[in-house]
């Protein structure tokens, strides 16, 4: 929140684009648990012993209750007003995030989406990132003609990573830094692809009770689901959409993450996000680092 | 629109004004887009309701005939059979599973393929094997399932302007609305910036390929964009944004406690859902009233936000309708459904023709209405004219 000349560390310290209050960060932790809930189903589901055997509407019943739970998380981030420049720097991200986006389709596994949102939440974050990954991909969708019923699901992914590069460890900097982002990156490549299959799988292989088949068998015990799980995502995706796109998200962080980094921090100093006009009393200082004069508060 | 304007000036008797309100009403425009979401929607729940394959094919065709009767040549009304596709492409991967991995054993057997045991560490897999009509059926009619969902879905994106639907998005949602709809309308102009800067370095002389010429393309252009957002924010501020309405503190807490409240209930109705054993109570119902809560603090956090409205788009009589056949849709076939169980998943062992009773047929059909019962949408040519 600082906007002092004096801090020692603008590049490092911690810079909020929007603000995750309390209530804000409750509203976000419990909709994450129940969002979370609704991909890992297949392996949380155990069914009603007495209806044993017919169809669970549960899937269907989360496609419904998962836009509801986005729409609410993000109305509750935004609630108190957001800043205007904040604002105008989540559209102008979510319009490179969408403008990446289609640069990879084709290309089996290159996906560009990732590396832009890792980096600006890790400059401006957790709170921006979550909204941004929310708006990139809803943008995205907008755009390209990919509003459907997974498009919740995707939502909800893109905002935990760019929440979560927002709350990576400030202190690290430097090569360091770039290491530390470009493992995020892998990292949430793989994550990206289990969680999107895991929500998919139950629609594409089926619910089944047979063995020896890759369908999903509701009740049966989490290791037996999860093996069968794992199975068909090496089999359909690991090798080549998610190793794909945790190779570009790596190469790309490496590449111009030190160069993006230093951009958006210095949009960010330029922004100074948070710095709100104060009347009264108070000091003028030049600030160096915005190369004009600061009101601080007395 | 001007093509109202002569329609209210002949209005003179109370009799006459409303005729002219009807006939305003049905000249050529586009609809409110949250009416076709309701109407899209409402066929959707309809559709996750069964698996019967009749059904479901009623449901794709009048959401087929609705769009061809009512899109303009917008892109987004072009983008249709990219969502068919996508519903084609569900189908065919769940049979084709289906086939390649096993499962849904019984019946008669239509191919007798070789079975491939894998090794004990693929969790005892096996690849082909006799493929049983129950298998391929089963797979069809799980699929067509979604398929029709992705169509009806598709059917909202073609027929609904997302701009306009942006524009009407509540209060609550009004900061990232804005954000989303800065980023729809930069878009085309990261193109622009793109070829400026490439330009500006080949004048310099500095063409090059590789990672150097990538970083001197990429760099200059988000700065662009930065620069412009920050230009951006300060228009916006000049002109007002974020002013909100004084809203007592009291009201504050009260959405606060809702939205907490709500998604603490819906916390609890997934996992009464999921987890069988527990009471019924703590399911569906726990999750309805968590919805609920959550979305009354949702429409109370947006009072603080007071907009004006250019040209809005208002609800008229062909809006009624359109979302009412939606609503009709969706509640007719989940009642018929109920009264009728036989028709919800026609058996598979032994695969008998599906049976559908009238009522859900007549439900599903009260979906068509739309395709007449709205105005023309205007093509994109008429409207510049306009």
């Amino acid at each position: 929140m600082s906007t002092r000349g004096t801090d020692s560390s603008p590049a490092t310290g911690p810079l909020h684009a929007v603000r995750l209050g309390p209530r804000s960060a409750t509203v976000v932790a419990l909709a994450s648990l129940a969002g979370l809930a609704m991909f890992l189903w297949p392996l949380l589901l155990t069914p009603d012993p007495a209806s044993f055997g017919t169809r669970s509407d549960a899937p269907f019943v989360f496609m419904a209750v998962l836009p509801v739970l986005v729409l609410v998380v993000l109305a509750e981030i935004s609630e108190g007003g957001m800043d205007a420049k904040a604002l105008a720097m989540l559209g102008v991200l979510s319009a490179v995030n969408a403008a990446l986006r289609p640069l990879g389709t084709g290309v089996a596994g290159i996906e560009v989406v990732f590396f832009v949102l890792v980096l600006a939440g890790r400059v401006y974050g957790p709170g921006f990132g979550f909204v941004l990954g929310c708006t990139s991909l809803f943008a995205s969708g907008m755009l390209t003609a990919g509003v459907g019923p997974w498009l919740p699901f995707q939502m909800l992914c893109a905002a935990w990573i760019g929440l979560g590069a927002g709350l990576l460890p400030r202190r690290v900097t430097g090569r360091r830094e770039i290491a530390m982002l470009a493992a995020y990156g892998v990292v949430v490549a793989y994550v990206f692809g289990m969680l999107m299959n895991l929500y998919f799988w139950p629609f594409v292989a089926g619910v089944d009770t047979t063995a020896g088949s890759l369908a999903y068998v509701p009740g049966a015990p989490v290791w037996d689901n999860l093996e069968r799980f794992v199975v068909y995502t090496l089999v359909t995706s690991t090798a080549g959409w998610d190793t794909g796109r945790a190779v570009t998200n790596a190469v790309a962080i490496v590449v111009l993450g030190p160069a993006l980094l230093a951009t958006f921090r210095r949009a960010a100093r330029r922004a100074s996000f948070g710095a709100r006009p104060t009347f009264g009393r108070s000091v003028r200082r030049r600030d160096p680092a915005t190369s004009g004069y600061v009101t601080l508060p007395d | 629109m001007s093509t109202a304007a002569p329609a209210r000036v002949t209005g003179g008797t109370a009799g006459g004004a409303r005729r002219d309100r009807w006939r305003t009403a049905y000249l050529p425009r586009a609809l409110h887009p949250a009416a076709w979401w309701v109407w899209a929607l409402g066929l959707a729940t309809a559709a996750s309701r069964t698996t019967n394959p009749l059904l479901l094919g009623l449901v794709i065709a009048v959401a087929t005939l609705v769009v061809v009767a009512r899109r303009g040549d917008a892109p987004w009304a072009m983008a249709f059979r990219l969502y068919v596709w996508v519903a084609v492409l569900v189908v065919v991967l769940r049979v084709a599973f289906r086939v390649v991995f096993g499962g849904g054993a019984g019946g008669p057997v239509l191919l007798d393929l070789p079975t491939v045991p894998l090794p004990e560490w693929v969790a005892g897999l096996t690849l082909f094997g006799p493929v049983t009509a129950q298998a391929l059926l089963g797979g069809f009619y799980d699929g067509l399932r979604l398929a029709t969902m992705i169509i009806c879905v598709g059917a909202a994106n073609a027929l609904a302007n997302p701009k306009r639907l942006l524009k009407a998005v509540p209060g609550a949602l009004y900061e990232v609305g804005t954000a989303v709809v800065v980023a729809l309308s930069l878009f085309p102009q990261l193109a622009e910036s793109v070829l400026r800067v490439r330009r500006a370095r080949r004048l310099r002389g500095g063409g090059g390929s590789g990672i150097r010429a990538l970083r001197g393309v990429v760099v200059p252009v988000l700065e662009d964009a930065l620069d412009r957002s920050l230009e951006l924010a300060a228009a916006m501020d000049s002109r007002g944004y974020g002013r909100t309405e004084q809203v007592a503190p009291g009201s504050r807490v009260l959405a606060g406690v809702c939205t907490v409240g709500g998604l603490v209930g819906v916390c609890v109705g997934v996992y009464g859902l999921l987890d069988g054993t527990s009471p019924a109570v703590l399911g569906a119902p726990m999750l309805v009233l968590g919805v609920g809560l959550a979305a009354a603090g949702f429409g109370l956090s947006g009072r603080r936000v007071r907009r004006t409205h250019y040209r809005p788009d208002r609800w008229q009589v062909p809006e009624v309708v359109t979302a009412g056949a939606g609503v009709v849709v969706g509640l007719g076939v989940w009642l018929a459904l109920s009264l009728d169980p036989a028709a919800v998943n026609p058996s598979l062992s032994p695969p008998v023709w599906p049976e559908v009773g009238l009522p859900a047929l007549a439900a599903v059909l009260v979906g068509v209405v739309p395709a007449v019962a709205t105005p023309r949408t205007p093509l994109t040519a008429e409207e510049v004219g306009a």
